[in-house]
């Protein structure tokens, strides 16, 4: 703590005025997860709430390092850092890659899962654990016809706009990737271009992953018959 | 030094994920994270509360307790105190669909008989234009030229299908009998805006009383929310005075011995409360072993009582 505020008054910023930016900070990332339901913010966007008044080169990262930590001292929320692990080949980029960053809460699961979890966005939940979880066993990387083929399976068309429990069905799938659960890319193959889905950073994401893992375990240990993926 | 723990988080998160929540859920947190019941360990429950709020404040933001109106009953929310560049990215609605709810809220707070809520048509004949003058004020001057046309081509379609999200997300919510009335979140995120905007307050609570009962005295502007005054009914033994206006306020109140209270004459026919038995309970007389005369005359003075007894009965309803 006596760090920072060092480094704050090398910069010649006043306790108010920095106390000011890192709650828009903060506010910026509560409104905005709640409007984007959950997709990914980029650094871009919170370094912006700094330098618009500020130009001061070391600030931007203080301020969001300190936003980092109220988030979770006041409100217990994790602020994780998603990075591009793979990158995809319609991405040119490499360094260049906007880091960008989640709300995760710290309380233990079964807390979690009991006051927390909103019972009305259960089938969202259920569905992108689904697809994951199909994506996953698939290697990580599976050609849009195949995906469908499994979701077919459970009664979810491509074409159906209104469907009792998930609405648009195109639509939620497409929802995924822009939560960067899932990454689309286009591969050239023999038969012309074809469309690929590949998870991307949040289902990659360190403790994700590992839940996944258990929870399919779980399901195909109880499952005689398992079901093939082609 | 962390000043909140888990536990604070929880009903913060809680609050955050689910939207407002009803007293007994909330306390039903508190007392599963604590181990405390919030109703005997008040104190404690109102610390943990105002722990929260010293932090929250650092971002403007605040965990808000109200009445939802329209049921008296109490919730707590997550609430912004600021309206800021930030909070602007908050919402999902349009500015056509925020234009169109505040003409609806504008249109509730104005009903001078304090219902609380509009029919459906009502809502859906706002007309946004109107909005637009009221808040641009004495600026206005070009009149309807003035007005951006997603607001003016905002069409009966578009005005449905927003006020089915509004009830949705709380903001509104469908009355019983299929009107349009306040939600929990505006009770809740609105509540000081109320409170200033020159609504009558409640006599007994002093919050904005938005769907309450007004004085019966035409004149008078005094307002009291319907469950409090179930409260002081209950402590005035049925008998309201105006504080304003002096008018004692008339009740139906549900027991036979009201109507004794309310009628001059003293009459052993009058404590029956139906007309419809009064007039059973005369043919049986007449049939019975009694004086034709003062049969008779009961019949007489018994069809006058049955007048009184519907004309009182008129005054209460």
């Amino acid at each position: 703590m006596a760090n920072s505020s060092q480094d704050f008054s090398q910069l010649n910023i006043s306790e108010e005025e920095k106390d000011k930016l890192v709650a828009e900070v903060i506010r910026y990332v509560l409104f905005k997860t709640h409007q984007n339901s959950g997709c990914p913010i980029k650094r871009d966007e919170l370094t912006q709430i700094v330098t618009k008044n500020y130009h001061q080169r070391l600030l931007p990262a203080l301020v969001i390092n300190e936003a980092i930590a109220k988030l979770s001292s006041i409100f217990g929320f994790e602020m994780r850092e998603l990075q591009r692990s793979r990158p995809s080949s319609t991405n040119q980029q490499s360094v260049a890659d906007a880091k960008s960053y989640v709300l995760i809460s710290q309380l233990p699961a079964d807390v979690y899962r009991k006051y927390i979890d909103d019972v009305n966005t259960a089938h969202l939940t259920g569905f992108t654990f689904v697809v994951i979880s199909i994506v996953h066993l698939a290697g990580g990387k599976i050609p849009e016809e195949h995906l469908w083929h499994h979701l077919r399976r459970m009664g979810l068309h491509e074409t159906d706009e209104s469907h009792p429990v998930l609405g648009n069905i195109k639509q939620a799938l497409e929802t995924l990737v822009q939560q960067r659960y899932l990454q689309k890319d286009k591969v050239n193959g023999p038969e012309g271009n074809t469309l690929v889905y590949e998870l991307a950073e949040r289902a990659l994401d360190g403790p994700v992953c590992d839940s996944i893992k258990e929870y399919i375990s779980q399901i195909v240990k109880k499952e005689v018959a398992s079901v093939e993926i082609d | 030094m962390a000043v909140l723990n888990w536990k604070h988080h929880t009903l913060i998160q809680a609050l955050m994920t689910r939207g407002p929540l009803k007293e007994n859920e909330f306390h039903k947190i508190f007392a599963a994270v604590t181990g405390k019941n919030p109703r005997s360990h008040e104190r404690d429950f109102n610390d943990f509360l105002l722990k929260i709020n010293k932090e929250l404040s650092y971002v403007q933001m605040e965990l808000r307790r109200c009445r939802n109106q329209n049921d008296g009953q109490v919730c707590y929310g997550l609430v912004n105190n600021v309206s800021d560049e930030q909070s602007k990215f908050g919402t999902k609605y349009s500015v056509p669909q925020i234009t169109f709810y505040k003409g609806v809220i504008e249109a509730i707070m104005q009903d001078a008989t304090a219902q609380g809520s509009i029919s459906t048509i009502d809502a859906l004949n706002i007309r946004l234009e109107n909005q637009v003058h009221r808040g641009m004020g004495s600026q206005s001057q070009g009149g309807l030229s003035q007005v951006p046309p997603a607001l003016r081509n905002f069409s009966m379609s578009q005005k449905e299908k927003t006020l089915d999200e509004l009830v949705h997300d709380q903001w509104l919510c469908h009355t019983p009998d299929g009107d349009i009335g306040l939600g929990v979140k505006s009770y809740l995120d609105l509540r000081s805006w109320f409170h200033n905007s020159g609504i009558p307050t409640c006599e007994v609570c002093n919050e904005a009383a938005i769907k309450a009962k007004v004085c019966q005295n035409e004149g008078c502007m005094l307002r009291i929310h319907h469950y409090c005054l179930k409260k002081k009914l209950s402590q005035s033994r049925g008998k309201i005075v105006c504080p304003t206006c002096g008018v004692q306020w008339e009740f139906q109140i549900p027991k036979p011995e009201a109507i004794e209270v309310e009628d001059e004459l003293n009459e052993p026919t009058v404590s029956q409360p139906p007309a419809g038995s009064k007039r059973r309970k005369l043919k049986a007389n007449r049939n019975a072993d009694a004086d034709i005369g003062a049969c008779g005359s009961s019949q007489v003075s018994s069809a006058t009582n049955l007048k009184r007894v519907t004309r009182s009965y008129t005054r209460m309803t």
